[in-house]
């Protein structure tokens, strides 16, 4: 039989007839406790050794006690002081004897509550005086309590009576502590194993390049290491949670047939609003609303489609249709702005401007951020991200646009969804999107949408039909990992210990 | 979204509905798409709703929508007028900046507490909305018993005048005041005065109405006091201003509408200018040409042309059908109904002959009344027929068109270098692209001048909504040493990243402004030092098969001698170093950062 080296000594250390604790085998075999204790188990588990379990009883001096055992118990030190006076005789002022005890500090006290519940003597309008006639039992000579400190000291405490030792844990002289005390025996099986012999298989700790090329892997046994203990803490690298939502976004739209949009994030107010049929003097088209640039008004539009957009505007599209009765210049068309959503890139795909005339069908979305001057707080920011999503056909439906919609929410667990009917300048019909919180239950608003109006189709040259819809893209991430404050997560002043340990989304 | 406060009582007995709860109340409206938000201090309903039907404004106009729901109206519906016995005046002095005016006299109203409540609710929010906070519409309201006019020669019997006034040429008492001022006085001294100051700043000449007695409105900025309408007013005289016709009229309309609800006789006002006369309030109606084979397509279902009618008929509308052809002068009067009726005032007719397209194709003629604003295009008459027939009803389909999907190109880059940027351990950030020029330069070190990367003029906002948002970044470091100053309580090692936006003015752009995406990583930790970046750097490189040379070169932000150019087959990209102590101590570091930056685009 091959064991491990621990093993093998605690075999030959243990014995049939005699049981030895573990601390004693571990003296004797100069090993660590706690590997021969392990070791012991694993002999017990193979039916070579009995393990015995009992409860000891540990007790020690304290620092007060310790002192105590060298100098005296302060109350025996007054009862010396008191027949060296004699007191025995004549009451003695309790200052001398205090002095003369060499009593400080709270040993005043404690000498003077227990000279009199041991009986030494009594006080007396501060004189101490000594009754050596009264009573047999006090010997001080002979105080238990001074020779429990001994035999405690001496590690004998086991012969001590339980009483004393209660008293001396309440004067705050000991502690006591209890521990498990495990001793062994060899098993039958365990002496017939000895008898036919035990060898010491090695133990190496670490897989080395050296052991797997020598072949020596196959001779040795691995160390065991406590496998449930918890190792050091690492970080690894994690895509931000935001972006790991749009990139699942992103993967839902693909599959649904989307093509994916980019553009500039700065662009002419004509892209982000004047295409979209948004009058100049709508009220969000302020800066209260949007983030104006200080930059040279952008002079590359295209001046067919700027003066068709301006006819929308003025006169409106179609044989009986209207125009806005609002003022609307080329000046305000051309005012650089951050973009205060993606649908400047819709209408630059649209128009043919980014990747030249589309012919339906299509379906085109983006991911991408947007500027708007609200108010920062744990639900809105400045900058946030626009799911953005389109479909070109002709002959679109609102039951087309509901369809796509459905799709689209229940890939992320929102279902039931009602279409509330809604005003948009730029589609007709338009409808906010409602739907019930996965968690909560709750209703909540999850979407604009709409057929884009003529008006905006018309300019730009599209002859059927584009149904669009947008979100924010933050909305959906609270709606699917309940984030309450949108902040820690976006920004600067975010929490790195949060992004750590979010979740990932799967 | 503008929010009107209703009050379910006065609802209740508008609509003549008392049977109704306020549950029932509040889910009928919001099939009209009025949102309860609340309640005030009184007990009435806030009710939040999108912006296009502005008619529904006051509680009057909210019972009217309602009582189309229920089906106890049906049809357009135009309040009957009284002829003209006032005229309004337009003197050459008007200023020319606010040119038009319109009005109404609005006879037997009776006004009770209600009513005054809502007539000031109503112009109020009308103010907020059509009349751009009172820029392109104001609304003053008279009470006609004050009112002195004298004999004009106009068509009218009475007259007022429209005209201008030197901002000190002339006094008057304004409402909420017992003190004689001129009009500039108003606006130094009364706090309507000041807050509407903005409006008429500048003019040379201020809007003011005159009657007999003298000046008695000074719009679009306050009324006087000698006309003001109080509880028990009987007959109003109502006047509006602007700088469009067609606005005024609008707002003119809805409040007449309102009024008449309240069983007020609606009186006809002449507008004389000097070059034209119109009569107003303009109550007439509006039509279009809808087609049914729209209205199935748009709603995706096959519906018969009564239904249709019945449907248009709910939603407050007319509808005159026919499918078999018709004479093609119809078709030509339709052409020549005016878009635009700033002059020519047609009739309320409602008898407009049956109409069919050419091609002998099913078409409505719906008549619109004047209070619907928001009628622009057919559609938006379909999308009426939709309301009414419930969307909520339509069964959801998925359209049968194909396409292939896929990601962009600069998408798909950014994710691969964010990928590679992972897995070299770094944690992936995503920061403002808004920020400040102190963030982006001072406490990096760094001047707009210098030449070195960041160093350009930022792209600024013109009216920032913070200090701490005035440009947007030039590039991305000074946004993780940010999050690295946030987070120095945190363990360490600190690896961050970030992919995105960096932006600066350059006119050769055609929007003006560059923007680029930059790949910014830092390394904070003990022992950090210019290799661990530059050991980061070149697995980048390597994962894009890209060449990496790292020349030496100077940045303020970083220790000279330990920073270096990256250069990504053979183009200069961007920076690589060890970051200034002073840049650390800036920030409160207390650890060693080394870091890069280089545009996205490098790795092509």
């Amino acid at each position: 039989m091959r064991l491990p080296e621990t093993q093998v000594a605690l075999l030959e250390a243990a014995s049939a007839t005699e049981t030895k604790t573990v601390a004693q085998l571990a003296e004797e075999l100069g090993e660590d406790a706690t590997a021969v204790t392990r070791a012991a188990f694993e002999l017990e588990d193979t039916g070579l050794l009995a393990v015995d379990e009992h409860v000891a009883e540990d007790v020690h001096l304290t620092d007060e006690g310790e002192t105590y055992r060298e100098d005296g118990l302060p109350e025996l030190r007054l009862y010396e002081a008191a027949i060296d006076a004699g007191a025995d005789d004549d009451p003695v002022p309790m200052g001398e004897l205090i002095g003369a005890a060499g009593l400080e500090g709270p040993e005043v006290d404690i000498a003077l509550s227990n000279f009199a519940r041991k009986g030494l003597g009594r006080i007396d309008s501060g004189e101490v005086i000594v009754d050596t006639t009264e009573g047999p039992d006090v010997d001080p000579d002979a105080d238990p309590e001074t020779e429990a400190l001994e035999a405690i000291a001496a590690g004998n405490a086991g012969y001590t009576d339980p009483g004393i030792l209660d008293r001396l844990e309440t004067r705050g002289l000991i502690e006591r502590t209890e521990t498990t005390v495990r001793s062994v025996t060899l098993t039958d099986e365990g002496v017939t194993a000895m008898m036919e012999g035990v060898e010491v298989a090695e133990t190496v700790s670490a897989v080395t390049p050296e052991l797997l090329t020598s072949g020596e892997w196959e001779e040795v046994e691995f160390t065991e290491y406590n496998v449930e203990a918890d190792a050091e803490t690492v970080h690894g690298g994690k895509e931000h949670i935001l972006r790991q939502t749009a990139n699942r976004v992103k993967n839902v739209l693909v599959g649904m047939g989307f093509q994916e949009m980019e553009g500039p994030h700065a662009d002419a107010e004509f892209w982000i609003n004047d295409c979209l049929f948004m009058p100049q003097d709508h009220p969000a088209r302020t800066h209260w609303d949007q983030f104006g640039l200080d930059v040279p008004p952008m002079e590359g539009l295209p001046e067919d489609l700027l003066e068709a957009v301006e006819s929308a505007h003025r006169d409106g599209v179609g044989e009986d249709g209207e125009g806005y009765h609002s003022p609307w210049t080329t000046d305000v068309a051309r005012q650089v702005d951050l973009r205060g959503h993606t649908t400047s890139l819709s209408m630059r795909y649209l128009s043919g401007e980014q990747v030249g005339n589309l012919e339906p069908p299509q379906r085109y979305f983006s991911v991408e951020k947007v500027y708007r001057n609200d108010t920062l707080d744990p639900t809105h920011l400045l900058e946030f991200f626009q799911i953005e999503g389109w479909v070109m056909a002709e002959d679109l439906s609102v039951r087309d646009l509901m369809g796509t919609f459905t799709e689209f929410y229940e890939q992320f667990g929102i279902t039931d969804i009602e279409f509330k009917p809604h005003y948009n300048p730029y589609t007709e019909p338009s409808f906010e999107l409602f739907g019930k919180h996965p968690e909560t239950g709750e209703l909540i608003e999850i979407g604009n949408s709409g057929i884009f109006r003529e008006e905006v189709l018309s300019p730009l040259g599209v002859d059927c039909d584009v149904m669009a819809w947008g979100l924010a893209l933050e909305r959906l991430l609270m709606l699917m990992y309940g984030f309450e404050d949108i902040r820690d997560v976006h920004g600067t002043l975010c929490d790195l210990e949060l992004l750590r340990n979010v979740e990932v989304v799967h | 979204m503008p929010v009107v406060d209703v009050d379910p009582e006065e609802l209740r007995q508008l609509t003549g509905h008392d049977e109704k709860s306020g549950e029932e109340l509040k889910d009928d409206l919001f099939a009209l798409g009025l949102e309860y938000e609340g309640e005030t201090e009184d007990g009435e309903f806030q009710l939040e709703f999108a912006p296009d039907r502005l008619d529904r404004l006051s509680v009057e106009g909210v019972a009217r929508s309602l009582r189309y729901q229920y089906g106890d109206d049906r049809g357009v519906y135009v309040p009957k007028t009284n002829d003209a016995e006032w005229t309004i005046e337009v003197d050459e002095s008007v200023p020319e900046e606010r040119p038009y005016v319109t009005g109404a006299v609005v006879r037997g109203v009776d006004l009770d507490a209600d009513e005054l409540d809502s007539l000031i609710q109503l112009q109020e929010k009308l103010h907020a909305t059509m009349g751009r906070k009172r820029a392109k519409g104001a609304i003053g309201v008279h009470d006609l018993a004050m009112l002195k006019g004298h004999s004009g020669d106009g068509a009218g019997e009475k007259s007022i005048s429209y005209r201008g006034v030197e901002p000190d040429g002339d006094t008057f008492v304004p409402l909420d005041d017992d003190e004689e001022r001129t009009p500039a006085e108003v606006l130094r001294e009364h706090d309507t005065g000041e807050q509407y100051a903005p409006l008429v700043e500048g003019l040379e000449r201020y809007p003011a109405i005159y009657d007999d007695i003298g000046l008695f409105s000074f719009p679009p900025v306050i009324n006087g006091k000698r006309t003001e309408v109080e509880e028990g007013s009987r007959d109003l005289f109502i006047e509006m201003t602007g700088t469009d016709q067609w606005t005024i009229d609008k707002m003119c309309a809805i409040v007449c509408y309102a009024l008449d609800a309240r069983g007020g006789r609606i009186e006809e006002v002449t507008v004389e200018y000097p070059d034209r006369e119109l009569t107003r309030p303009d109550l007439s109606t509006t039509s279009k040409t809808v087609s049914h084979e729209r209205i199935e397509t748009t709603l995706g279902i096959d519906i018969a042309g009564e239904d249709v009618v019945d449907l248009l008929e709910r939603a407050g509308l007319d509808a005159d059908t026919s499918d078999e052809g018709d004479s093609d002068d119809d078709a030509v009067e339709l052409e020549d109904v005016p878009t635009q009726r700033l002059e020519s005032r047609s009739e309320p007719d409602v008898t407009e002959p049956a109409t069919a397209d050419p091609s002998g194709e099913l078409v409505y003629e719906v008549e619109i009344p004047p209070y619907r604003v928001d009628v622009l295009h057919p559609m938006d008459i379909v999308d009426d027929v939709g309301r009414a027939y419930g969307f909520n009803d339509l069964e959801p389909k998925y359209p049968d068109v194909s396409t292939v999907g896929g990601r962009h190109d600069t998408s798909r880059l950014e994710d691969a270098a964010r990928d590679a940027l992972v897995g070299l351990g770094f944690e992936d950030l995503l920061n403002f692209h808004m920020t400040n020029e102190a963030e982006l330069f001072e406490r990096m070190s760094l001047s707009p001048d210098d030449e070195a990367l960041g160093a350009r003029d930022p792209a600024t906002i013109t009216e920032p909504y913070s200090e701490d948002y005035t440009v947007v970044r030039t590039w991305a470091l000074p946004s993780l040493l940010m999050v690295l100053e946030n987070n120095t309580h945190r363990a360490y090692p600190q690896d961050l990243s970030e992919i995105g936006l960096v932006a600066g003015v350059d006119l050769e752009e055609p929007t003006n402004v560059a923007e680029g995406r930059s790949v910014a990583g830092v390394v904070a930790r003990t022992d950090a030092s210019y290799e661990d970046a530059k050991a980061r750097l070149q697995a980048i490189a390597r994962a894009f098969d890209a060449e990496l040379e790292t020349p030496p070169t100077e940045h303020p932000s970083f220790i000279s001698g330990r920073t270096a150019e990256v250069v990504l087959d053979g183009e200069s990209v961007g920076v690589i170093g060890e970051v200034h102590p002073a840049v650390l101590v800036e920030h409160d570091l207390e650890v060693p950062v080394a870091g890069f930056e280089f545009d996205l685009d490098g790795l092509r």
